[in-house]
């Protein structure tokens, strides 16, 4: 699915029913209260620090309980969520109507951009122009940061949030995966290798020398904030060699970052990903993001990971 | 009696495999996130586990790992469950060490043969 910068949106996309203007004004608090023009009911917008986190999961449980994805958090884990993605709980905002809750949406800031996340109405309360009127506060807000571009990811295959962000004016940027790999030692032998385990602050100044662009959550900032950072480094007879920063956790690996210095990615990724698991063979492996024409992807693949799923990069530029 | 465990955070869809299952004579138990789930499982040691793959603190996955992991629950069968489209659910199920996956939205017409199904395969192994 992919379209052009300037092709026309699908017709059906306004029967989503999400108002093209909003009338909305400002009422001097960093709140906003809109009138919804389509269902006439007046739709608040109150920060999210104003709500505990368990209120907060639990509306963000309940607007994707319809999804092929959904991804339910504890308010544990949405605690976590917000310090590692650096996510602004007074610039994020709850749409309520009356004393209902109809979704919400989150902003990570970091110098010179912001990201959008955890966009989510009920699935009762959609076609109203909720969705919209969330998505414009933080755009707003973003503008008013003066940063240069907000960044956002939707799982592939959710069109009416693709479209309410392509409507928005946010472009494709690329296609982003989400592996899976269970517990176990390498299946297959590779090449030989010599490896070198590295520390959390080894692995902290191997970040500084990547190459590859990083989707917000594996951004340097959200592995430092989610912490239990190793590294490996190998090099093969060929001379060929790269490195690998990964989360190691109790039960889990996670949040990888490959990179080749020198030579084929495919023989490096090889070397690279059979040191991880013949290192950890107990622990199971989930790592988000990895973009979809990363040439160590296919390495991957050769030693047991799966697609869970896709994820479309999109971008809007404020400059 | 057999005694069949649900993994799964959504009360509705819990409170819904209840209703279908009790009366073919099940005895159910829910659990509503990975970690209760897991213990559940080890204290009760069920015939068969049911396992959202979506959970709000260990994930599906994760927690079908550490089911395999266990020498005493490794036996268990154990079906995913999830909505995720066959050519993702199959090989994810099989890699993590599911006797199977049942999609979802469950069929209340369909799913106690499903689960009988799962049963009886497990016995005759």
């Amino acid at each position: 699915m992919t379209l052009d910068k300037d092709s026309e949106l699908p017709a059906w996309v306004e029967e989503l029913g999400v108002p093209t203007a909003l009338h909305g004004q400002q009422d001097g608090k960093g709140l906003a209260a809109f009138p919804n023009t389509e269902a006439a009911v007046p739709v608040d917008l109150v920060p999210t620090s104003r709500f505990t986190f368990e209120e907060l999961t639990a509306a963000y449980n309940q607007t994707r309980v319809d999804y092929i994805v959904p991804m339910p958090m504890n308010a544990a884990r949405l605690r976590e969520y917000v310090h590692n993605y650096d996510v602004d709980m007074d610039a994020s905002a709850v749409a309520v109507e009356g004393e209902q809750i109809l979704g919400l949406v989150m902003l990570g800031v970091r110098s010179g951009h912001t990201w959008i996340t955890r966009l989510g109405v009920l699935p009762v309360k959609r076609r109203r122009g909720a969705g919209q009127i969330l998505m414009e506060h933080l755009i707003a807000h973003s503008r008013r940061l003066k940063v240069g571009y907000v960044i956002l990811e939707v799982i592939k295959g959710n069109l009416p949030a693709y479209y309410l962000f392509r409507k928005l004016g946010f472009n494709e940027v690329r296609e982003l995966l989400v592996l899976r790999r269970p517990p176990g030692h390498p299946a297959r032998d590779v090449a030989p290798y010599t490896v070198e385990a590295l520390d959390y602050h080894h692995a902290l100044a191997l970040l500084d020398q990547r190459q590859s662009l990083p989707s917000w959550l594996d951004e340097t900032p959200s592995l430092k904030n989610a912490g239990s950072l190793a590294a490996l480094r190998v090099e093969l007879p060929t001379g060929d060699r790269g490195w690998l920063v990964y989360q190691n956790r109790v039960f889990q690996l996670s949040r990888m970052v490959l990179q080749t210095e020198v030579g084929d990615p495919h023989q490096v990724a090889l070397a690279l990903v059979h040191a991880l698991h013949a290192r950890h063979p107990a622990h199971d492996t989930s790592t988000e993001n990895l973009p979809a024409d990363d040439p160590h992807w296919p390495a991957l693949q050769e030693l047991g990971y799966l697609e869970s799923f896709r994820r479309i990069e999109m971008r809007l530029d404020l400059g | 009696m057999h005694t069949i465990l649900l993994i799964e955070d959504n009360a509705d869809r819990a409170r819904l495999v209840r209703r279908i299952l009790e009366p073919h004579g099940y005895r159910f138990l829910p659990a509503a996130d990975g970690e209760s789930g897991l213990r559940l499982a080890a204290e009760e040691k069920p015939d068969l586990i049911l396992l959202d793959l979506g959970l709000p603190d260990l994930d599906g996955q994760t927690v079908a790992a550490l089911i395999k992991h266990s020498s005493e629950l490794v036996r268990v069968p154990l079906v995913a469950i999830t909505a995720w489209p066959p050519h993702t659910a199959e090989p994810m199920a099989k890699a993590y060490g599911c006797d199977g996956y049942i999609s979802k939205p469950i069929s209340p017409r369909e799913f106690p043969a499903q689960i009988a199904t799962y049963l009886k395969r497990h016995v005759s192994e």
